[in-house]
């Protein structure tokens, strides 16, 4: 399988995730009408993206196997199509 | 919990980290991180499995290692295990 492609875009994808965090603020302040984008500013419309997931901290088996996940970045209970 | 219904959650745990990793492998195959954490966990459950086995008989037929005696079919089976 080659996925070179995918590490390409690894700084992007670094970039993104730094994004990320101030982005969920703005998304949850309720008086912020600027909304911006988690994506680069150039990003192209119409395609899907999907963040490629970098190594980072991982639960114990006992708790991954609790949660249905061993990474904590993919532990997204489903809370009505919100995660706020 | 007793010591039989311990160790085959150990091997549950085990399993599932195991598939985990195995399916973050697949798309990043030189993660040395992984690779550890993937060979730990295999330890992991090759010890506890070989000690359920031991202890309580086969969990599936190739864990069958008696050179005289197909114990696979020793009663209880492994569905009516407690």
């Amino acid at each position: 399988m080659n996925l070179d492609l995918f590490d390409n875009i690894d700084g992007l994808l670094i970039r993104e995730r730094e994004n990320y965090l101030e982005d969920t603020e703005k998304i949850i302040r309720p008086d912020n009408n600027s909304i911006s984008s988690r994506f680069p500013e150039n990003t192209p419309l119409a395609m899907a993206y999907v963040p490629y997931q970098q190594w980072g901290d991982v639960y114990d088996d006992d708790k991954a196997l609790t949660q249905g996940t061993l990474f904590p970045e993919l532990d997204l209970p489903f809370k009505g199509g919100s995660r706020l | 919990m007793n010591d039989k219904k311990m160790l085959l959650m150990k091997i549950k745990k085990y399993d599932f980290a195991l598939k985990e990793l195995n399916l973050y492998l697949d798309t990043h195959p030189n993660c040395r991180r992984a690779l550890t954490l993937f060979k730990q966990y295999k330890q992991l459950r090759e010890k506890a499995m070989n000690e359920f086995i031991s202890k309580f008989g086969p969990i599936s037929p190739e864990d069958s290692n008696d050179s005289s005696h197909w114990n696979w079919i020793d009663d209880p089976w492994p569905w009516e295990r407690s």
